[in-house]
């Protein structure tokens, strides 16, 4: 269920950037493909109480650390009892990306296995989550 | 590398201003060619960090010599976001070390409150990596990122963050030419709005209109610029191994403290980036003026407040002075200046070297300038 993320590697210094980058941020070579997990550790999060236009309050933004090395911005619908260092998931939604606490989703999995409903039901839910923090349905092409 | 001088400093207030940017940077540039005692230049850097947004207008160092009476006096732009003002003075400085020119005017400004808010934050963000942005990324959200990450490692608290600003207004009083000059109290602080978790309204400089200028000179004056250095980052947080210190300060000072020859155990006043409170605490360890972890305990101590070991920001910083963009870091070194030549009334502290740090997007392009009396 949780994806891969595209990411790219530069050969030089090992830096791992998602999405990929065409050169390294620090070295003038072309960065190879790669693919991280989408598991990760909060690294910092914050709120926006006046998000930028286009985006509903509040608006939830993540730095996370991904397993594989690279860090990654993305959304999320909630932050209540959130810490740094918390283990989460990423979900895309609509090619858009948001964390979610990595024991809630799982336990939501393990539910929706059980009762035969496998991966639409937490699709499912992702998309309602989602459409609480996004005003469109692809309003990360804006 | 010949020495370069400070021969003349000024600025306009800052604040909501009503008269047009070409206007206000005429009056510092004006005030700036008087205090040095020239007719004009023989050459203008003109730092702005968007007119082309703001205002609508390009060809930026044109329109302004044209404007200032200098049209035949060569005329470059320099922008490096937010710290735009520090990047043209080391042009300037440049020009005048190298023997190119002998006496160049420096100035900046910036015109902002005539736009919305959402406008101008939207407008100052564009300095973001473009897929952070996507995400809704704004300075003050990937501020409020760089802040929870502080207290999460618990290197800063709320309440040494909260007294940042809380000094910042108390010198800011005493400036008259600041944007704001009523004290604020540490609880006024902490129970204002939040604007992104955990960062408050009251943690964030103003939006402000202003311009300020220098002129630098091969003839020996009050000030020597004895050091300068630049250093950058990854456009894009999320590419940085680091996210509660600035390896863009760190490597600036580092670079300005060898061409100078000493280090910051000389820097007696310093003007700090601190549009985010915390940010002041983070420049304050990063340009090695207080040591690794004791910036909060030294702010909440008085060390950096007007009467303390080191007074930080006593035009009141960002925060209470204002934050014009493109003129800050020119309105920085002026404070600098003031304060070498005895002209910082109200406020003085009586320094033989200062030191300014300017941020240049989020910790992308930053600036360190040492200022010494000769
Ligand atoms: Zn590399």
């Amino acid at each position: 269920m949780i994806q891969a993320i595209a990411a790219s590697r530069c050969p030089t210094c090992a830096l791992t950037v998602a999405p990929p980058a065409h050169f390294c941020p620090r070295h003038p070579v072309e960065m190879a493909p790669a693919a991280v997990a989408g598991v990760g550790e909060i690294v910092s999060f914050t709120t926006l109480h006046s998000p930028p236009e286009g985006f509903r309050a509040p608006l939830h933004i993540a730095l996370v650390e991904l397993e594989g090395g690279a860090r990654f911005v993305c959304h999320g619908a909630e932050t209540r009892g959130l810490r740094v260092g918390a283990r989460v998931a990423i979900e895309a939604v609509d090619d858009v990306y948001y964390f979610a606490h990595l024991g809630a989703l799982d336990r939501a999995r393990l539910f929706w296995r059980r009762a035969g409903h496998a991966g639409d039901r937490v699709n499912a839910i992702a998309r309602s989550l989602a459409q609480r923090v996004w005003k469109g349905s692809s309003g990360a092409e804006r | 590398m010949h020495d370069v001088w400070v021969a003349g400093a000024a600025m306009t207030r800052i604040g909501r201003r009503s008269e047009p940017l070409t206007d206000l940077m005429a009056e510092a540039a004006h005030a700036a060619l008087r205090g040095a005692g020239l007719e004009g230049p023989d050459a203008i850097v003109v730092a702005t960090m968007n007119p082309e947004e703001f205002l609508g207008d390009g060809n930026f160092a044109s329109h302004v010599a044209t404007h200032l009476g200098f049209a035949g006096v060569p005329a470059l732009r320099v922008e490096t976001a937010t710290s735009s003002g520090a990047a043209a003075f080391y042009a300037g400085f440049a020009l005048v070390a190298a023997g190119l020119r002998r006496a160049v005017l420096v100035v900046g400004g910036e015109k902002m409150t005539h736009l919305p808010t959402p406008k101008v934050s939207e407008l100052i963000g564009r300095s973001i990596d473009p897929y952070e942005r996507r995400y809704g990324a704004t300075m003050p959200a990937l501020a409020g990122l760089v802040t929870r990450a502080l207290l999460a490692r618990h290197a800063v608290t709320p309440r040494e963050m909260a007294q940042v600003a809380v000094k910042n207004h108390a010198h800011g009083a005493k400036n008259p030419l600041a944007h704001f000059r009523q004290p604020l109290t540490v609880d006024e602080v902490l129970e204002s709005r939040m604007v992104a978790d955990p960062l408050r309204l009251l943690h964030c400089c103003p939006i402000s209109d202003g311009a300020a200028a220098v002129v630098l000179a091969a003839d020996r004056a009050r000030v020597r610029v004895a050091g300068i250095g630049q250093g950058t980052d990854t456009l894009a947080v999320r590419h940085r191994r680091e996210l509660t210190s600035f390896p863009a300060t760190q490597d600036a000072a580092r670079a300005a403290y060898a061409m100078a020859g000493f280090g910051p155990e000389r820097v007696e006043v310093a003007e700090l980036h601190d549009a985010f409170a915390p940010f002041e605490l983070i420049a304050l360890e990063d340009t090695g003026l207080v040591p690794p972890g004791k910036a909060g305990r030294a702010t909440l101590d008085g060390e950096t407040a007007l009467g303390g070991r080191l007074p930080v920001n006593p035009s009141g910083g960002l925060k209470a002075r204002g934050h014009p963009l493109a003129a800050t870091g020119l309105a920085q070194l002026v404070e600098c200046v003031w304060q070498l030549t005895g002209e910082a009334a109200g406020r003085q502290v009586g320094a033989r070297v200062a030191l300014a740090h300017s941020i240049g997007g989020l910790a992308t392009s930053n600036w360190v300038t040492l200022l010494e009396a000769a």
